[in-house]
This record gives C-alpha cells, sequence and structure tokens, in this order.
C-alpha cells in the first residue's frame, strides 16, 4: 500500500479591502426600510450584469436618501440617537463616495427633517449639485438649503404646509400643497429665497391624490395618481408647466386596476417607456404592491405590454427602476424582499436576487 | 443570517400583508349597502374575498384585521406589550396624530379614531399591520400613516402604533 501524496497546502492568504469595479448603467442602489428594526436602514449596492452585492451604505433611521447629479456622491438625511434606539436625537446629513462607499462628510441638521416614507424628494441636490436640499417636518412644513462643499446649512424656508423638496435647476424647489398646487421657491446664490410662486392646482386631494413618489423624466417629473392618472410637470422653466393628464386605465378598468406600492413607477427617458405595477383592488389598497407591471409609451399614451411575474416566482411587487441605456434591466422588488432582473424591453426575467436586504422599497439608477 | 423560521415568519407577515384588506372589505360588503362604500364593493367581489367571508367571529385588537385598525401602517402594540389604547411599558404616546374613519361592523357605526405611535424604543417588529382606507399622502399629514408622528417626541424612535376611538362619526 502507497500512501497517496497530500496535496500541497493551501496558500497564506491576506486580508483586503475590495475595491469596486467601474460603475455600470446596470448598477442599482437598492434602499432597504429594514422594517422590523428601522435604526438600521441601509443602501445596497446590487449589479444586475453579474448578480453581486457590491457594497452598502448604511442609513440610520427613516432617511432621505439621493445621488448627486454626477453619481459621484450618495447622499443620506437621517437621525440617530445617542444610545443606539434612544438618547439624544441627531439628524444629520452624510455623505458618501460612490467609488468607494466610505464617508466623505457630513452636515448636522437642526432636528426637524421630514421622517417619512422613501420617495425622491427627502433629500435632494440642485441639478447642478451646488445645493442639497432637506425636507423639514415637525409637523409644520420647510426645508433646508444646504451647502454641500462646504458642509453648511446655509438656511430654512418655510413653506406654507407644503412639503418635500422637488429640484430643478440650479436653484429652484417646489413642494406639493395639499391643495393640489405646487409652491416653487426660487433661492439666490447664498441660498435664501429671492421669490416665491404657487402654480393653479394641478390634482385633487380629496378625488384622487397622487403619490409623492415622483418620477424623473426628461424635464421634470411625472406624478402618478392613485386612480392611475399620469401628471407630467415639466419644471425646466421658471414656473412649472402641467402637460395634459392622460390615464393608465381605460374607463372599465379605472377603480378596479390600480398603481400601488412604494416606488409606483420607473420610466426610461430616451425609450419613453413607463412602467407601472398593478393590481387589482379598491379605495385605500394603494400600498398593495402589482401582481403585474404595465408598460407604457410616453408619447402615445398606449399601453405596450402587460407583464406577470407570479409564475417566475415574485410575489406582490412594492417598488420598480429601470437603467437609462439602450439595453435597460428592469428591476421589480417585491413583497417577499425579492429583487428581479428583467430584460426591460422583453419582460424576460433574468434573474431573480432572493432576500436583497429585509424590506427593498426603493431603488435608485447610478 | 436569517433562520428558516425568521423567513417563514416574514413571508406569513407578507400573505397577511396582502389579505388583510380583502378579509376585511369582505366583511365590510357583507354589512353595508350603504352608498358611500358603492366605491370600495368591487373587491368585494373577488373569490378570495368571499372565502374569507366564512371566518367564525371578528378579529380582536392582537389582529391587523380589527376594525379599528383600518389606517394602520406599523406594527400593532397590542402585540407589543401594550392594547389597542394603550403603549407598551416603557413606551411613551405621541402627542401629535393622524386620523381616520374606521367601521366597527359590531354596531354598524362609523367611528373617528386617532392614530398615534408609542415612541421612545425601536421597532417591535411583531404584527405588521398595512391598511390604508382613506390614507392620504404626506401633503395631507393629517390623514398620512407614512409619517413618523413620534417625530416631535424627545424619544422620537418609533415602536408601534394604536388606535383610539374618538367619537362616533356624524352621518
Amino acid at each position: 500500500m502507497f500512501a497517496q501524496a497530500a496535496p500541497a497546502p493551501l496558500a497564506a492568504e491576506h486580508l483586503t479591502v475590495e475595491k469596486l469595479p467601474p460603475k455600470t448603467p446596470h448598477w442599482i442602489y437598492v434602499f432597504d426600510a429594514s422594517f422590523d428594526n428601522e435604526i438600521d436602514m441601509r443602501l445596497r449596492l446590487f449589479d444586475g450584469d453579474t448578480y453581486r452585492r457590491l457594497g452598502q451604505i448604511d442609513a440610520g433611521f427613516m432617511p432621505g436618501i439621493n445621488l448627486s447629479p454626477d453619481g459621484t456622491q450618495s447622499v443620506v438625511a437621517t437621525t440617530y440617537f445617542a444610545r443606539g434606539s434612544r438618547g439624544t436625537r441627531t439628524d444629520v446629513v452624510e455623505f458618501s463616495d460612490n467609488t468607494t462607499l466610505t464617508p466623505l462628510g457630513e452636515i448636522v441638521l437642526p432636528n426637524k427633517r421630514a421622517m417619512t416614507a422613501p420617495n425622491l424628494f427627502n433629500v435632494a441636490y440642485s441639478e447642478d449639485g451646488h445645493f442639497v436640499y432637506a425636507a423639514y417636518i415637525t409637523p409644520a412644513a420647510s426645508f433646508g438649503v444646504l451647502d454641500p462643499a462646504n458642509k453648511k446649512v446655509l438656511g430654512e424656508i418655510d413653506t406654507a404646509g407644503c412639503v418635500l423638496v422637488i429640484p430643478s435647476g440650479p436653484n429652484r424647489v417646489s413642494s406639493l400643497c395639499e391643495s393640489g398646487r405646487l409652491l416653487t421657491v426660487t433661492l439666490n446664490p447664498d441660498g435664501h429665497e429671492s421669490s416665491r410662486a404657487m402654480s393653479e392646482p394641478f390634482f385633487d386631494a380629496d378625488a384622487d391624490p397622487v403619490f409623492v413618489q415622483g418620477i424623473a423624466s426628461e424635464h421634470g417629473y411625472a406624478f402618478l395618481s392613485y386612480l392611475g392618472e399620469v401628471h407630467e410637470i415639466d419644471l425646466s422653466g421658471a414656473q412649472p408647466v402641467f402637460a395634459p393628464v392622460w390615464p393608465l386605465v381605460s374607463p372599465a378598468e379605472k377603480g378596479h386596476w390600480r398603481l400601488g406600492g412604494t416606488q409606483v413607477g420607473a420610466l426610461h427617458r430616451a425609450l419613453h417607456r413607463l412602467y407601472v405595477p398593478m393590481h387589482q383592488g379598491g379605495e385605500g389598497s394603494h400600498k398593495e404592491g402589482g401582481t403585474e407591471i404595465w408598460v407604457f409609451d410616453t408619447r402615445s399614451h398606449k399601453r405596450l405590454a402587460r407583464w406577470a411575474f407570479q409564475s417566475a416566482g415574485l410575489a406582490r411587487i412594492l417598488a420598480v427602476q429601470v437603467s437609462q441605456d439602450p439595453a435597460p434591466l428592469l428591476f421589480a422588488a417585491d413583497s417577499a424582499a425579492n429583487v428581479a432582473v428583467i430584460d426591460a424591453l422583453s419582460g424576460h426575467v433574468k434573474h431573480i436576487e432572493k432576500h436583497l436586504g429585509q424590506t427593498p422599497w426603493m431603488m435608485l439608477n447610478p | 443570517m436569517r433562520s428558516l423560521d425568521q423567513l417563514f415568519e416574514h413571508s406569513s407577515r407578507s400573505l397577511a400583508r396582502r389579505t388583510s384588506r380583502r378579509s376585511l372589505l369582505a366583511g365590510l360588503g357583507q354589512i353595508l349597502t350603504g352608498a358611500a362604500l358603492l366605491p370600495l364593493l368591487p373587491i368585494d367581489r373577488s373569490g378570495r374575498a368571499l372565502a374569507a367571508d366564512a371566518k367564525p367571529k371578528a378579529a380582536g385588537p392582537e389582529s391587523c384585521d380589527y376594525w379599528k385598525y383600518c389606517a394602520i401602517d406599523g406594527f400593532l402594540c397590542a402585540c407589543c406589550g401594550g392594547t389597542s389604547t394603550s403603549c407598551p411599558p416603557g413606551a411613551a404616546p405621541s402627542p401629535i396624530t393622524w386620523i381616520g374613519t374606521c367601521h366597527n361592523p359590531g354596531d354598524g357605526r362609523d367611528y373617528i379614531v386617532s392614530y398615534n405611535d408609542c415612541c421612545g424604543k425601536t421597532s417591535c417588529g411583531d404584527c405588521e399591520c398595512n391598511r390604508n382606507e382613506r390614507e392620504k399622502p404626506t401633503y395631507r399629514p393629517s390623514r398620512n400613516n407614512d409619517l413618523n408622528w413620534c417625530m416631535a417626541n424627545a424619544d422620537s424612535n418609533y415602536h408601534c402604533s394604536v388606535s383610539v376611538i374618538l367619537g362616533v362619526a356624524e352621518k
């Protein structure tokens, strides 16, 4: 009997810190609201081509999150308690380097930050990145104007009951009002108010409110209503311009088929394709996720497709996002914390990433 | 890493999150024929809603289907050491709140309820409940359940939610 030669021992290993590869249009920042332990929310960076989880940015308690216009930084407006779950409250805006996922600095806020469900308008950059705006709700409504370069609070602007910070241009901030109007405040170079204007009402908060989860469009944002109306707002000029409203549903479907979830639409701006999670339900079902994703052409207003994903293993779809490249990926996060990677042109499910966090409720493109 | 039990619990809660409202509407549809409720009724015709009619008794305060919880999005304090009208020991009630109207099938009345959050501890994590009847977005804060209503508390961490009757809603 000859003993087999033992394999060579494994070489000693070296502990290193992984470097991110160059970003691609198919990266996605998945916001995990960590609903069962809300002081520990986070952004997870996921690659829709390799299906790898690339890293994490911590986000604290009920944060606002956003990316800088050039995509190089993340901003998290959040709250910490001195003893973890209790103790002195500190509201703070934190910046991270998106090439290393390391903190770059912070701005301490007055303890007024809006603590609410995720949307693009809890914290937002101006178009040129010169200002950052932080929504305040105490429940009195206002917003902070911040200087991200010098890490300073420049001031606070009262919004007369209108809420959230919808940025446009280098120096305008719009807020949604209960009256269905849009308040737009224009800032001077110091970040102080130079003028304000109130629009005509563009929706009815009683009859058919719009979701605050606006969708970035070519010249502004689209807001979808509970009953499925599309309100496209051009914010490229000094005054908002409201396009004619168009419906996602036929008269027969209205009130029976509804959109719902936590991020209720995604738009491929160059292809003019709008993706909306839809379900059958009645009044009060606006947070129920979609059993289908409906695809629309925002120029013709025609529905192009209805895609159902239950057979692929998805639960109710709560959040959608689409990459902006010519071979786009549609990402769909469901109520079981799965994130599906879908060919946004064909509806083919390429991959389902199981349990990407605890409650993935919003996704951002790099 | 989550254990299988945790995953199962989570998916069960997710199922509850999706189905609880249908169960409630099934109950409402059976009892009420008021014109004001007609817009709610189409969903009642679904097979799942009809199946839910066979429930032997009304849901209690530890169930998301309990009538007073018709616009709670959070964790039920009744499952966390409190009741439908009291915070768990050591938690503090929020002085500010959002308001809703819920129908009590037990006496056929509509009640105005105050949804208060209980504050100062981290998320309870039990009995997640997500119902949104007549719930409105953040620009109507008094009807919004997405806001952390612990925001004005000294300890503004969110723990769980209660539903307190303020009075009968005038028709």
